[in-house]
């Protein structure tokens, strides 16, 4: 069976142009994914059935087992901490938060360990934001800054940047400036029209300076900041002012560097003093298909994006205490439930660490690295290719994943549908 | 020793051989039609396909640049003047060797040298290049670059390029079966493009240039 315009379930491009097909309960093939997505799509070690850690080695355990024991876990605990999300649909997330709610549990997604600055960042100043297929149509000049697209998202610059043909771009590629911003030159660099090479840690010294040139105060940069010189910075600036449109995508080189959510603030500031000349936009580029939907959800429900804390019955949040690192570097955590997230694969060693000593139970239809120290691993169906729901793209457009599988497993909404039922019973709600 | 030093003087100092030497008649040194000269403008328009600096042989022996107008009759060595206005092969002498591949391949006649045209008409022989595509999966992201790029496909499924699905099996090529396919390589007109939108190397574009005798051809 051949599916069209199927959801590619892995990055925040969210592309919705992938056919799809299917044979026998198994994808068999897939046109027009990049190679990330397509070994997605194509992956097959799932994990059968739900396994459980026993003293020597594995044990395989019925879903009733699975939940009660997660159950167990979970409802002991002090301090639980439900963490993931970014690979999973809206409306699991959405039980989540209503499962951290009844438990008193921190709820924190993956957004804590990479655009987390560029939410605190946006609470500050806004967020100039616009769709994808704004930029696609209309943006005559495109900026990465710290961000590696052919590495990352693959397909972001033949769909919606530089390649892409728009209502507004006949030559995509002739017509479209694009300005590369980086630490190295990175394969997306060598497609730049111009590359900025900056030292580490310099993005904010940068960004500021080309906001004084926009103001117009050339006289007071110096020769060379952060070994970029002064030339370079007045041509980019005039690149940016003679555009009709500017796009500036950014990824974790400059929130997760020297100043983050102040170097994040300062290319929003930078990108208002842009707009005073001429259309200039800003967007994340976020990495989990489905992270943004995370933030989106989390926010409508508790009113904050991540790292939210329900021990006082009321949702509280502040990054740097209530987010999933400092809650188990603190050592605080006695409980965790992983959902479609690889921790052992992002946290820091410390953090780890201190996973590795509590119980811990991953919803996840793969083994991955958290696997080797989780108590219990329940398989689900994947999201985007046995499950449907709701996806936010990078961009905050929410898309419907499709499925394109009948499936035995049951979907995280179900499954965590379930858990959370049980817990109500038992909490006598 | 001594002996033939008189034999020398007797012999070169006899008024017959001053006289022949200073007064022979020899033939005039001209340069013979079929001698191959660092080749020169015929003056015919030039339409910047390029075919002459993709087969020479040598790195820097010919470039087609922008030049003046009335230039066309000059010998294509001398070098002009920038800011002009139509395409012609510039030759740089200290590069070229004069092999008259560049005559040869031209299709518009635009550069001459020796006899090469004249003896490709009587012997009715021609190039004809092919393109061969070369994708090396190891490096290939799959992210679709030169498949939107590529000018061919955009007229042949011209949705392609603006992010539809494609709607042809007769582009060059696409992204399908889960990786990068060259479906039509005969219609690649060589123009590099997809070389310069890959952002892995991944994609090679190699020109293969065979000469032909047309009658063979027609028969
Ligand atoms: S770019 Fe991202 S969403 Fe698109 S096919 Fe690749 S992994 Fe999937
Ligand atoms: S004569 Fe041969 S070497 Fe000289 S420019 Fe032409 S192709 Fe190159
Ligand atoms: S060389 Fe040009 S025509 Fe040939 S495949 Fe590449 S982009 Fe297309
Ligand atoms: S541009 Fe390069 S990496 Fe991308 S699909 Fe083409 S060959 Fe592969």
């Amino acid at each position: 069976m051949k599916f069209d315009d199927v959801l590619c379930p892995f990055c925040g491009c969210l592309c919705d142009d992938i056919t799809v097909t299917a044979e026998g309960g198994r994808v068999t093939g897939v046109d027009n994914t990049c190679l990330l997505g397509t070994s997605k799509f194509l992956g097959d070690n799932r994990l059968k059935n739900p396994i459980m850690r026993t003293d020597d080695g594995w044990k395989d355990v019925t879903y009733d087992e699975a939940i009660a024991s997660t159950l167990d876990a979970l409802l002991e605990a002090d301090r639980p901490l439900l963490y993931g999300w970014s690979g999973t649909h809206g409306e699991a997330q959405c039980i989540g938060v209503h499962m951290a709610e009844l438990l008193g549990a921190v709820i924190d997604n993956t957004s804590s360990v990479c655009h987390g600055p560029s939410i605190l960042a946006i609470q500050e100043v806004g967020h100039p934001g616009c769709t994808l297929g704004q930029v696609k149509n209309r943006a005559d000049v495109i900026i990465y800054w710290g961000c590696n697209p052919t590495e990352a998202h693959p397909r972001h610059m033949s769909r919606y940047t530089t390649y892409a043909d728009g209502y507004f771009l006949d030559n995509a590629f002739r017509d479209r400036t694009v300005i590369v911003v980086d630490v190295r030159r990175t394969e997306t660099a060598e497609l730049a029209d111009v590359f900025v090479e900056i030292k580490p840690g310099g993005d904010y010294a940068v960004l500021s300076a080309l906001r004084a040139m926009v103001r117009g105060r050339d006289e007071m940069i110096p020769d060379s900041i952060a070994g970029v010189s002064k030339e370079q910075l007045r041509h980019i600036v005039e690149i940016c002012k003679n555009a009709k449109f500017c796009a500036v995508f950014f990824g974790v080189g400059l929130t997760m560097t020297r100043g983050k959510y102040k170097n994040v603030r300062n290319a929003i500031e930078l990108v208002d003093e842009l707009s005073r000349h001429t259309k200039a936009t800003i967007t994340p580029m976020r990495g989990h298909f489905n992270v943004y939907g995370s933030n989106e959800v989390n926010t409508w429900m508790s009113g904050y994006p991540y790292a939210i804390d329900f021990c006082r019955g009321i949702a509280f949040y502040n990054p740097g205490e209530t987010t999933a690192v400092d809650i188990l570097a603190r050592k605080e955590c006695d409980a965790a439930l992983i959902v479609a997230s690889d921790p052992a694969a992002h946290l820091p060693s410390k953090c780890i660490r201190h996973l590795a000593n509590i119980p811990v139970v991953q919803i996840d239809p793969y083994p991955n690295m958290t696997t080797a120290f989780c108590n219990l691993q329940i398989p689900v169906a994947v999201s985007g290719i046995d499950a449907e729901g709701t996806a936010y793209r990078m961009d905050g457009v929410p898309i419907r994943l499709r499925k394109v599988l009948e499936t035995e497993y049951p979907t995280d909404t179900m499954l965590l549908g379930r858990i959370y039922e049980a817990m109500m019973e038992v909490r006598g709600r | 020793m001594n002996l033939s030093v008189i034999w020398y003087l007797r012999e070169f100092l006899s008024f017959e051989w001053v006289h022949k030497f200073l007064f022979v008649k020899t033939a005039p040194l001209t340069t013979p039609p079929y001698f191959r000269d660092y080749p020169l403008l015929t003056g015919k328009e030039c339409t910047h396909c390029l075919a002459c600096m993709m087969i020479c042989p040598v790195p820097g022996g010919i470039e087609v640049l922008m030049t003046r107008e009335d230039a066309c009759h000059l010998p294509v060595t001398q070098s002009r003047p920038p800011g002009s206005d139509t395409w012609n092969p510039v030759i740089y002498p200290g590069h070229c060797i004069r092999c008259g591949l560049c005559v040869e391949v031209c299709p518009e006649g635009v550069l001459m040298s020796g006899r090469v045209i004249e003896f490709q008409f009587i012997d009715n022989t021609a190039f004809t290049s092919t393109f061969q595509l070369e994708v090396d999966h190891t490096l290939c992201m799959r992210c679709g670059n030169c498949s939107i790029a590529c000018p061919v496909n955009k007229e042949v499924d011209p949705a392609l390029g603006g992010g539809a699905p494609p709607s042809s099996m007769e582009s060059v090529m696409l992204v399908t079966g889960g990786e990068l396919k060259i479906l039509n390589e005969d219609k690649c007109t060589g123009c590099k493009t997809c070389e310069t939108a890959c952002p892995n190397m991944a994609i090679r574009v190699v020109r293969q240039v065979e000469g032909i005798h047309q009658e063979d051809e027609e028969e």
